[in-house]
């Protein structure tokens, strides 16, 4: 199909949903303090301070077997040094994020989401280490939105996305795809029209729009593939959405992993296999992660 | 249970912590191929105290030495695979491989060979001990015959070095235990609950199916198991070593059709044993093509 009109499809539909959330203040900034010395780092320690329910949340993050603490973990002070102040942004971007996502359940629950958004920001880090791309970070982050588009349009569009869930019944599926066929646009689209919205960095939006199409990037091709590569090993275990579509993939004719191996030779001795099942390990975590996000501090707290 | 064998007691196994766990893990992988996933850590701790306790070492970092020993270790290991890995089999052991067969590669491979006019459909069980993997396959093929694979000629053999093991096979005849897996719409459709604990496989999926012995070393005979669609070698090389493992896993490359799938059990790996397979990845794990 028609890249332009699928964009041009993608905008219109965007200015057409109401009360889309817009992107909240730590998050932002978050995203702007990557790229600058450490000193303002302490920004985001006090932005979480001053905000009791991310405060909490972040808590209760630090605390889950993902990042193992040896003793439980009470104040976000305690948590800053534990983690230092790149991890504790990672945490602040995540936890003020779930406020995007909430009340969007429709077609897919919002719990879901987050099971594959997560899933895709820690095995996009993951990777990123492998490849020794320099900045992990950045890696998690992108990781988190890739799939904004994915909860909107499935939200806003729910008659179009049953009628197409419907039609695939069964059969093997890449979303992108059918999502194409039946409205005309596809969630990349629409998650780069809204990340302009938001006035996302110019390689998030990039990651956003093209992480399907990882060999069309211009300005990081390395962070949209690493990116494509965590959402197919995040589509082949529990972090699926719920298990709609039925991937099959074979890294050797992967766009992504060539556009890998030819930045990071080593990855021709990976041991897959190996990859694999210590992915498959971090799976019942990163589900405990999100549900815990979901528990008892849920996404809206009466404070 | 085997008399020498002692109730175990969970509550007396030593605790092992995470540094002797990721250090056993490693070990076992790297010699056997087959990966100890985090979850079955207290699984491992308990089989390995009645290697301890076997062996009289007092300490995880002593067993993992003593395991590790030229002398001793390659027996040793032995033992601990036995504990470790269940020696045995059933029906339906493998669930996400077997929905990915039939969601995807049987149809896939169903598509590919009736193109060309070509309708058989030729399936390897090695080391298929008592026959639950190649009458698994017999039963959901079964289901498909009105269907997809209406015309088509069925051959399934499965192959094991062990005699008695192919005799159970070839009688059809199983317990509780190995039909635990078994969904019910299975179990009720094919299979007769003869007396309590123990059921007949019906005809009908028997007939799918031949037994004969095979030794996977035996070079000469492994030349003449030609053209498999889908060959199956589950939970038996853990046992052999890195150049055993290469030749064999090269004659079920050489064996395999272009289009087919081979597969290992869960938490195998074949890293290191052959360069040539692809991984392709389906949901719950991975299988191997050319
Ligand atoms: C644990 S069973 C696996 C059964 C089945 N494939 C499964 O995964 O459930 C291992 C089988 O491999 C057979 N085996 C071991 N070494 C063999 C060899 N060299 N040649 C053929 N079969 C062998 C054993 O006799 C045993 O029946
Ligand atoms: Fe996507
Ligand atoms: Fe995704």
């Amino acid at each position: 199909m028609d890249k332009a009109a699928m964009m041009q499809t993608a905008q219109e539909m965007v200015e057409s949903f109401v009360d889309l959330p817009t992107i909240p203040h730590v998050a932002t900034r978050v995203i702007e303090l990557l790229d600058r010395p450490g000193v303002e780092l302490d920004e985001v320690a006090d932005m979480i301070l001053a905000d009791q329910v991310l405060a909490a949340r972040v808590i209760k993050m630090v605390n889950s077997p993902l990042y193992k603490p040896a003793n439980e973990i009470k104040s976000v002070k305690r948590a800053l040094i534990y983690l230092g102040f790149r991890h504790i942004r990672e945490l602040a971007f995540t936890c003020s994020f779930v406020d995007v996502f909430e009340g969007r359940d429709g077609i897919f629950d919002v719990r879901t989401f987050w099971e594959h958004s997560f899933g895709v920001g820690v095995v996009s880090k993951i990777i990123a280490q492998r490849v020794r791309y320099p900045d992990t970070e950045k890696a998690y982050l992108v990781g988190i939105v890739h799939d904004i588009g994915e909860v909107f349009l499935s939200y806003y569009r729910q008659d179009a996305f049953r009628a197409l869930l419907e039609s695939v019944k069964g059969q093997p599926f890449r979303l992108v795809e059918k999502e194409a066929e039946y409205l005309g646009t596809s969630h990349s689209e629409i998650g780069l029209c809204i990340a302009r919205k938001w006035n996302f960095p110019a390689e998030y939006c990039e990651v956003i729009g093209l992480h399907h199409d990882p060999e069309q990037a211009v300005l990081d091709p390395t962070l949209c593939a690493i990116v494509n590569l965590a959402d197919l090993f995040c589509s082949v275990r529990q972090l699926d959405y719920g298990g709609n579509s039925w991937v099959t993939f074979n890294l050797a004719e992967e766009k992504a992993w060539a556009i890998l191996r030819a930045y990071a030779p080593n990855l021709a001795d990976l041991d897959v296999e190996r990859f694999c099942y210590e992915l498959d390990d971090r799976v019942p975590e990163i589900l405990d992660m999100v549900k815990s996000i979901f528990q008892g501090i849920g996404a809206k707290e009466p404070s | 249970m085997p008399l020498d064998m002692k109730p175990f007691d969970a509550k007396s196994a030593p605790k092992i912590s995470d540094k002797d766990f990721e250090q056993l893990r490693d070990y076992i992988y790297n010699v056997c191929g087959i990966y100890f996933h985090s979850s079955k850590k207290y699984f491992l701790e308990s089989r390995l105290a009645r290697r301890m306790e076997g062996t009289g070492c007092k300490t995880h970092a002593d067993y993992y030495q003593f395991v590790r020993s030229p002398a001793t270790g390659r027996s040793e290991l032995t033992k601990l695979l036995d504990e470790i890995t269940t020696n045995e089999t059933c029906f339906f052991r493998n669930m996400p491989q077997l929905n990915a067969l039939e969601n995807k590669f049987l149809p896939e491979i169903i598509g590919t060979k009736g193109k060309i006019g070509f309708k058989k459909l030729r399936i390897w069980s090695a080391g298929s001990s008592s026959g639950e993997e190649a009458y698994t396959m017999a039963m959901i093929l079964l289901e498909k015959r009105a269907t997809l694979l209406k015309d088509w000629i069925i051959e399934i053999v499965g192959t094991d070095i062990n005699e008695t093991v192919l005799a159970q096979a070839r009688e059809g005849v199983y317990n509780s235990y190995s039909v635990r897996n078994t969904p019910d719409y299975y179990l009720k459709k094919y299979f007769k609950e003869e007396s309590p604990g123990r059921f007949l496989l019906s005809p009908e999926v028997k007939k799918l199916a031949t037994f004969n012995q095979l030794n996977l070393y035996d070079d000469n005979k492994m030349l003449f198991m030609k053209s498999f669609d889908f060959i199956f070698c589950a939970n038996v090389l853990i046992y052999f070593d890195t150049s055993s493992k290469s030749k064999v896993v090269q004659h079920f490359y050489n064996n395999l059709q272009p289009y087919g799938y081979f597969f290992v059990g869960q938490s195998e790996s074949l890293h290191g044993v052959n360069d040539k397979f692809k991984t392709v990845h389906f949901p719950g794990g991975f299988t191997y093509n050319k």
